[in-house]
């Protein structure tokens, strides 16, 4: 039995001890959410472009942005059949609101209800995006206002509920204190330690790091790799990836329109292109001959940023990209965008069971402590013993062992038993450190020398305590992966 | 004495600096070298003013960028990634240099390269990555020999006048210890530079720090930076100006842009550096804070020419009674008398300025003690109470920076009664020496029958010498907190931690125990954990508790010379007023007519230089 299966079976028992109480519906709640697409909740503090990259996951432009603070509700955005927005709140039954489409975001007319009385927004939207993951876009902390960043850490770390988010992507400008006690707010203490396990670091605007050098992406991909080796960062998120999230957004929703007035950009000759965009002042002021309008410069500003127009300037300049189709390829390389779904999928959506499973899990925990009636013990037991025997959980268990610096040894041999035991991507060849294209006799052989390799660690008398606790269960990770390719040949 | 007044200056250091050089004179002329001293001491800061403008924010938001477009050169080192981890002091130099200053009274310092400054700057990296084995052990033995902050000199006109900027490290966010240091340099600092970038509306650490700042510094500015980059930037100040506006604090927001700056400056570009927004800035800096600075040093030493004349005067005063009637010589001479008793009594540990001052230190000694122990005592009760509630292995690293800031929190508290207590004691002191002699001094005016005497207007004195009286404790506690080595508070924080916990972990994998297990091992980490902060606050109590001894001792100290001093020289003027004044019964007429002419012309000088002192002093 999987493990998606063994907490569907104990839910299945749960349901019958609480029926007729006031928990039936939630413990149904539960089973359901365990087939929806997996909740990844974008986190982080005022400002850090948590819309702007929600826009860019999605491709499509429907949360708004400004420069000042904007989002103010918790906003889920799930794929469906119907667009609709749907208000629910405080203590009152959810509510279908009207909205408005335009060319920039979904503007919804809250109907004279006041956002501090809303406690979630739901925006259903057939997308493909969607479809792997429902976004949770959320107030910033740090905010000035005490409701809204309330609001932000309710959602992340409810007090008393499991969380309603299975995974975070968590936006860090560059790293700041109160980043990490949000973070470590959203982990919880049962399944684990401090969890890396089911949260990415996003260091966003990383086109703003140089203030706008051309080389700016490059100069944040290399803090971003170092902040994922620093033993705090990696206590608490699996890696951090930069993500320049306008650029990811304006490319995804590229027009013809915009790349005609920039071609007049990159047009002029290079000193007076060059003392143009000095700065945003002057490329709205500057130059009437250049043919365009201020309100058409205002909105590129919007939509590219200084530091995007000197990109596209330079790389149409080149010739490096011309046509919107290309430049839109380009932008989108080099935003970081792509890298993030990667990521994305090896160390989310590749662990969706486990992530969903550990989300039903919790609140059973949970629930089982707080309101306890007979039967409900036979149900404790039973969630503890999937949480303290199933292997994915074993595995997480000591990645967070290894990530919080409890398990001694060897670098490379920390850094193999991490690998193999998924810290990198569940996937058999990321497990053993091979190429995607690896072939099956090449994974087989890795595969058992690998598991050779730790038995032999398991059992020598030189190994400490936790390397061999560790060792044991990247054994049968070992097995497991040998298993699934003897099955597939 | 030549009057050049009659072509007055604008600059109130030139003005101060002119009157106090005639106050000199005026002393040597008249052998009271000991009235000399204090102006030369005041003629001295007058020359160099130093006056501190610390540039503080957050993390990146362009603090260095702005100091090297303020100056127009490359002093402060700027990178994408590592920040500045030692503070920078700028100031004016008449040929480029540099040097590190080390901890020490007084600092020590050594002469570095100017290319040379960037390695001591930045924040070293703490992988050692890039350095390799070797080069990691070099960094890790510099890193024990790290500075306490580096001075560099430019010859800049900007920094002419004594103008010296600061630029801080933003590491560790402004909620944390550095902030509190940060804060507490600002106290001592004649203005604070806040920046903040245009990407953003202020947060709320950063528009609690600036409502804190706002009651610890005299001036304080808000720099909005990087406008040339975010176009929204007007949108931004606006809703920050709304933000300070709600919340009560009266801060202006000058928004500028460093990059357009430099450039300017590099390509002598004046309307690009209109553009750039620094213009206001300078103005601010050089208007507001070096205005306001050294028109109140220029008062200051002012005021200490009025009160040197005054002296001198009615010294003479005493003989010129004497002269005019010589029947009244002898009342004069006894009065004069019973006034050196009165002196000498307050010069006498009896004297009741004396026993405020020992009174008021002892007072004050026992309540900074008494409130530390109180607010360590909550801090502990604080940290029990966040250790009961989780696993202190989750959360170890974390208390120890939180443990941290609130101790720094609350020794900036303890310190800020210290200092307010302080303050207010030093003007006591000095309320009551004024009385005494005051007293003295209107003994003066009492035997002195004739007009001029009234023409002194001797309330007006009394203010003067009261704002000198503040000042005082204020030297005391720069000689303490202050000057050179602006972070001594950081430097105590950081000396102590909270040491490893023993994890004790072992990776438990069995079914029922997994529960049991952590529970016990959790109960264990508490009692250690609660040892450890117990441990840690009792260090930073007691190396606290001596600083703030040691400081009110100096206080005292200071004090205690001040006033004696003061004493002495009323004691001497007395003298001198008696000595003459029972020389003068001896003079035939010829000599007392000659001698009377002499007395009224240099009494008319003085009259004039005093009124002088205090058009200086009243600007």
């Amino acid at each position: 039995m999987n493990l998606l299966e063994r907490t569907r079976s104990v839910l299945t028992t749960a349901r019958q001890v609480y029926q007729d109480t006031t928990h039936d519906t939630r413990l149904s709640e539960l089973a359901d959410r365990l087939d929806e697409p997996l909740r990844v909740a974008i986190a982080g503090r005022v400002k850090a472009g948590k819309s702007t990259l929600l826009n860019a996951l999605v491709g499509d432009r429907l949360a708004p942005t400004d420069a000042g603070e904007c989002t103010r509700i918790i906003t889920w955005y799930q794929d469906g059949h119907t667009y609709q927005v749907t208000a629910h709140p405080t203590g009152e039954a959810p509510r279908q609101l009207r909205f408005n489409r335009d060319q920039t975001a979904i503007e919804v007319d809250l109907a004279g209800l006041s956002p501090e009385k809303i406690t979630r927004l739901t925006i259903t939207w057939p997308s493909q995006a969607l479809r792997t993951a429902t976004l949770i876009d959320t107030p910033g902390i740090g905010s000035l206002s005490e409701q809204v960043a309330r609001r932000a850490f309710e959602l992340l770390a409810p007090e008393d509920e499991e969380t309603p988010a299975d995974a975070v992507l968590y936006l860090l400008r560059h790293l700041h204190r109160n980043d990490l006690d949000f973070l470590r707010a959203f982990h919880d203490t049962e399944v684990s330690q401090p969890n890396p396990v089911n949260a990415i670091g996003v260091l966003s605007r990383a086109d703003e790091i140089g203030v706008g050098r051309l080389d700016s992406v490059a100069s944040a991909r290399r803090i971003a790799g170092k902040m994922a080796t620093d033993p705090n960062v990696r206590r608490v998120v699996q890696t951090v990836v930069p993500v320049a999230g306008l650029l990811a957004e304006t490319a995804a929703t590229l027009t013809e329109a915009e790349v005609a007035h920039l071609r007049k950009v990159a047009a002029l000759p290079v000193s007076d292109a060059e003392s143009l965009l000095l700065s945003a002042d002057r490329f709205a002021e500057l130059m009437p001959a250049l043919g365009l309008t201020s309100i058409e410069r205002e909105a590129l500003l919007g939509r590219f940023g200084l530091f995007g127009i000197r990109l596209v300037a330079s790389l149409v300049r080149h010739g490096v990209a011309t046509t919107a189709t290309e430049l839109a390829a380009e932008l989108t390389d080099r935003s970081g965008i792509s890298e993030l779904r990667e990521v994305l999928n090896t160390l989310f959506f590749q662990r969706r069971d486990v992530l969903k499973s550990r989300s039903a899990l919790l609140a059973l925990d949970r629930l089982t402590r707080t309101e306890p009636r007979p039967g409900s013990e036979a149900v404790a037991t039973e969630v503890e013993e999937i949480i303290a025997s199933a292997h994915p959980f074993r595995e997480l268990r000591i990645l967070s062992a290894i990530r919080a610096g409890w398990v001694d040894g060897k670098s490379d041999v920390v850094a193999e038993l991490e690998r193999l035991i998924g810290g990198g991507g569940a996937a058999t060849h990321q497990r053993l450190g091979l190429p995607a294209d690896a072939d099956h006799a090449t994974l087989t052989s890795a595969a058992s020398e690998a598991l050779a390799r730790w038995q032999r660690r398991a059992e020598s008398p030189l190994t400490s305590h936790e390397l061999a606790v560790a060792a044991r269960v990247a054994i049968r990770s070992c097995e497991g992966m040998l298993a699934t390719l003897r099955e597939s040949r | 004495m030549a009057m050049a007044a009659d072509k007055p200056s604008a600059d109130p250091i030139a003005q101060a600096t002119a009157v106090v050089d005639l106050g000199l004179r005026a002393c040597q002329a008249y052998g009271r070298e000991d009235l000399a001293e204090r102006l030369t001491v005041a003629r001295r800061t007058l020359a160099d003013p130093s006056i501190h403008i610390v540039v503080v924010g957050e993390f990146k938001q362009g603090k260095s960028s702005l100091v090297n477009a303020l100056v127009g050169a490359k002093a402060c080192p700027v990178d994408d990634d590592v920040a500045t981890a030692v503070p920078t002091y700028l100031r004016h130099g008449d040929k480029p240099s540099a040097e590190l200053l080390f901890e020490g009274d007084p600092p020590q310092r050594e002469p570095i390269a100017l290319n040379e400054v960037r390695r001591w700057v930045v924040e070293q990296d703490p992988t050692g990555l890039a350095a390799g084995a070797g080069g990691a052990a070099v960094a890790v033995a510099e890193q024990q020999r790290r500075p306490a902050g580096v001075e560099v000199r430019l010859p800049r006109t900007l920094l002419a006048g004594g103008l010296v900027l600061v630029d801080t490290p933003g590491v560790g966010g402004l909620g944390s210890t550095h902030s509190t240091a940060s804060l507490a340099a600002a106290s001592m600092a004649d203005a604070l530079l806040f920046v903040t970038d245009a990407s953003q509306e202020l947060t709320r650490s950063e528009l609690d720090f600036l409502a804190r700042a706002r009651q610890m510094c005299p001036t304080v500015v808000c720099v909005q930076t990087k406008t040339d980059f975010y176009p929204a930037w007007r949108k931004v100040k606006a809703l920050n100006e709304g933000h300070l506006a709600a919340a009560g604090v009266e801060i202006p927001i000058i928004a500028v842009s460093s990059a357009l700056r430099s450039r300017a400056v590099a390509g002598n570009d004046r309307g690009m550096n209109e553009e750039s927004g620094f213009p206001a800035l300078v103005s601010f800096i050089t208007d507001r804070v070096r205005g306001g600075a050294t028109g109140r040093l220029a008062a200051e030493a002012a005021a200490g020419v009025a009160a040197v004349c005054e002296q001198i005067a009615s010294q003479f005063e005493a003989e010129r009674a004497a002269l005019a009637d010589p029947a009244a010589a002898a009342r004069v001479v006894e009065q004069l008398s019973g006034v050196k008793t009165r002196v000498e009594a307050l010069k006498s540990a009896a004297a009741r300025w004396s026993q405020t001052l020992s009174d008021g230190i002892a007072d004050l000694t026992s309540d900074v003690d008494h409130d530390l122990r109180g607010r360590i005592r909550d801090v502990i009760t604080e940290a029990d109470k966040a250790i009961e509630d989780v696993d202190p292995a989750d959360t170890w690293p974390e208390m120890q920076s939180w443990l941290e800031q609130v101790v720094a929190a609350e020794m900036l508290a303890n310190y800020t009664l210290l200092r307010d207590r302080a303050t207010e004691l030093s003007e006591q002191v000095g309320q009551h020496f004024q009385e005494a002699s005051g007293e003295v001094l209107r003994q003066f005016a009492v035997t002195n029958p004739t007009p001029l005497a009234t023409s002194i207007e001797v309330d007006h004195n009394i203010e003067l010498d009261k704002m000198k009286v503040g000042k005082q404790a204020m030297v005391a506690l720069k000689a303490a907190y202050g000057g050179a080595i602006m972070f001594v508070m950081l430097g105590v924080m950081t000396g102590f931690t909270l040491g490893p916990l023993a994890l004790g972990i072992g990776v438990v994998m069995g079914r029922k125990g997994l529960k049991d297990e952590k529970k016990r091992q959790i109960a264990t980490r508490q009692t250690q954990a609660k040892n450890a902060v117990r441990r840690y606050c009792d260090q930073v109590s007691f190396v606290m508790g001596k600083d703030s001894r040691d400081t009110l001792r100096r206080i005292q100290r200071e004090l205690r010379d001040h006033y004696t001093a003061l004493a002495d020289q009323l004691n001497r003027s007395n003298a001198e007023a008696l000595r003459s004044a029972s020389e003068a019964t001896n003079r035939t007429q010829t000599e007392r007519d000659r001698r009377l002419q002499n007395l009224t012309a240099e009494l008319d000088r003085l009259r004039q230089l005093r009124q002088r002192a205090e058009a200086v002093a009243n600007r």
